[in-house]
């Protein structure tokens, strides 16, 4: 018995979906695959029950099941004898197992359609290596050991990623620093940092790493995909073998369209990040009961987060969550008082101005703002930025603060807990790539300086 | 009452699917090992699926007891499944001409791990020889791609 609580944490990353056996009252047998085994404490497992079918039909009739599990690393296969228990239709693994599975319906558009009826509890009996099912590994060597020095080497990250973390003295700086610490002591060379927006329904990327240019300003509903569902839940969300669930998502998909159920079945969200993306991780930032935002971690290894990288991450969230939340309030009591002088001072810029002008048009229907018709922002951060066109515009001013943008209705910013801090990294992150000649840096807690180095030209149109 | 297998599942039956193969004792206590290769005989009348015999012991003697049998094929890119359920007719030591069928089988069944991320260098360490070649008589064809329609049983025309 103590075989089974020594198999590897792989074995039920549900990388190559497991196989289970079992028979009817009558004596006919069945196989079939399972989406997912969960390893319990005291010798049990859970599989999730999402649909009614032979295999649960069998265990009412007669408890008796067989699993053939398969260890995606070095694919050993172990057989396991189990006895049907009881089904969970609530409580904190019915939620762990509903969680994870609403999070690839949603993403494959089969939100309600596809989800969690029972989390089923099996006590094992008896679990086994097949001896023969493989060949001996040969020339071709032993599978790669697994590093057992990570839990010293992770906390020695830890360490760093929390002494750089509290350095920093704006959000901008706060995040790029956390992104950049979890790759240099992590190795997580593909990570992001989303939060949520004004409406508290969507969230968008205010800071990401290795995804080029293109990952900041994405947007996902809270609720929807795995990052989305992430923040509704407030739950840690750790999927290797993403392909292989999507996959399977798709193909309960494709079998729902076959059978033409009665609802109609919502676009697919694309993921955003890798398009090749094998495991994704996200952590809910939460500050008190608050969410803050959602840290998300890819990689193109399936088997790139095990368990012991998702204990360890929520401490790293935990951390991220207070570090973000003590420099936004900083950020906020020091932005009151009139700067003596630049705390930070303005960034020389060698290059001459530009003598072309760079024409931007905000279209109010839409509440956004394009530059040379190209898209650049659109809602707060878009107001805000034509605010401060025109305003540098008219009068020449290049000295503002979060406290006038604050005060400020026609910007729409929430009275109470406004995220005007990650909209101006959101803003500032934008306009370093789509327009390079506006710059706009921190001068002092609550204080920026916005300038322009080329010609303006201003349009509003929708009325 | 034997059935053929449907015309357009003797393609995917011999095309390097995944094999799960499940058979049960006097006492019901079910048994699920792999299958290592599957062939259709002529008149689709009766399927043959491989089995490593260094890991068959308790599917041979099941079988032997009492010949019920159930077998998943299923495609690992897109999870299209299907069960034949059935009755063994009977099991023999496979020959060179059954070894050919096998190692048909592994190479289309290692690039389609392949495409689903699993090292080719891994897969093709799934040892199938030698096999025993298990012939049974099919009784009913089950839809087991997952969803809401699984487990329902497919139309079988002549």
């Amino acid at each position: 018995m103590s075989s089974f609580d020594e198999l590897p944490p792989r074995c039920f990353q549900g990388v190559i979906p497991a196989a289970i056996a079992t028979v009817s009252r009558d004596g006919t047998p069945n196989i079939t695959y399972l989406s997912q085994l969960f390893r319990l404490e005291n010798g049990r497992a859970a599989l999730s029950c999402q649909f009614f079918n032979k295999t649960k039909q069998n265990v009412f009739e007669n408890p008796y099941a067989t699993v053939e599990l398969w260890d995606p690393v070095s694919f050993d296969a172990y057989r396991l004898e189990l006895r049907y228990l009881h089904s969970e239709t609530a409580g904190p693994l019915f939620d762990q197992m509903a969680m994870r599975i609403q999070a690839i319906a949603s993403h494959t558009g089969m939100k309600g359609v596809f989800r969690l009826i029972s989390a089923d509890v099996y006590e094992v009996l008896a679990c086994e290596k097949r001896e023969g099912f493989l060949e001996p590994a040969g020339e071709l060597g032993p599978p790669e050991p697994l590093d057992d020095q990570l839990p010293r080497t992770e906390l020695r990250g830890l360490q760093l990623v929390t002494q750089r973390t509290c350095r920093a003295q704006t959000l901008d700086d706060l995040l790029t620093t956390l992104l950049e610490s979890l790759k240099d002591a992590f190795g997580f060379r593909h990570s992001m940092v989303l939060m949520p927006d004004e409406s508290g329904e969507r969230l968008f990327t205010v800071a990401s790493r290795g995804y080029g240019d293109e990952g900041v300003g994405a947007e996902i509903a809270i609720g929807d995909g795995l990052l989305g569902t992430v923040a509704s839940r407030k739950q840690l969300l750790c999927i290797s073998s993403i392909e292989g669930e999507l996959r399977y998502g798709r193909a309960v998909r494709a079998s729902v369209q076959a059978t033409r159920t009665r609802r109609e079945l919502t676009p697919e969200i694309p993921l955003p990040g890798l398009p090749d993306a094998q495991s994704q991780l996200a952590i809910p930032l939460v500050a008190g009961e608050r969410l803050v935002g959602v840290l998300a971690v890819e990689s193109r290894s399936a088997l790139e987060f095990d368990e012991w990288h998702e204990a360890f991450l929520q401490i790293v969230g935990n951390q991220a969550a207070v570090a973000i939340e003590n420099v936004l309030l900083r950020e906020r009591s020091e932005g009151d008082d009139a700067p003596e002088s630049h705390a930070v001072p303005i960034p020389e810029d060698d290059a001459p101005p530009s003598r072309i002008p760079r024409r931007f048009r905000f279209f109010r229907n839409d509440d956004c703002v394009f530059v040379d018709d190209e898209y650049l922002i659109r809602n707060v951060p878009g107001r805000i930025l034509w605010k401060l066109l025109r305003e540098h515009l008219e009068t020449g001013r290049t000295e503002f603060s979060n406290r006038e943008l604050r005060l400020d209705a026609a910007l729409g910013l929430p009275a109470i807990r406004d995220n005007l801090e990650s909209r101006l990294v959101l803003l500032r992150k934008r306009l370093e790539q789509k327009c390079p000649e506006l710059r706009l840096f921190s001068t002092a807690r609550g204080h920026f300086h916005f300038e322009a180095r080329c010609p303006l030209r201003l349009e509003e149109a929708g009325g | 009452m034997p059935i053929p297998l449907p015309e357009a599942l003797t393609e995917f039956v011999e095309g390097g699917m995944s094999i799960l193969v499940g058979t049960r004792d006097a006492a019901l206590r079910p048994e699920a090992s792999r299958g290592v290769g599957a062939s259709v005989s002529p008149d689709r009348s009766r399927l043959t699926v491989y089995l490593n015999v260094a890991v068959a012991d308790r599917t041979l003697a099941n079988i032997d007891e009492n010949g019920e049998i159930a077998v998943t094929f299923s495609r690992v890119v897109d999870h299209r499944t299907f069960q034949v359920k059935g009755k063994v007719l009977g099991v023999r030591r496979s020959g060179k001409k059954d070894r050919g069928i096998q190692e048909q089988w592994l190479a289309a069944f290692v690039e389609q791990l392949y495409l689903a991320g699993l090292p080719r260098s891994i897969s093709r360490r799934l040892r199938f020889w030698p096999s025993v070649a298990v012939e049974f008589e099919i009784h009913d064809v089950f839809a087991q791609t997952p969803g809401p329609g699984a487990g329902r049983k497919l139309e079988v025309a002549g």
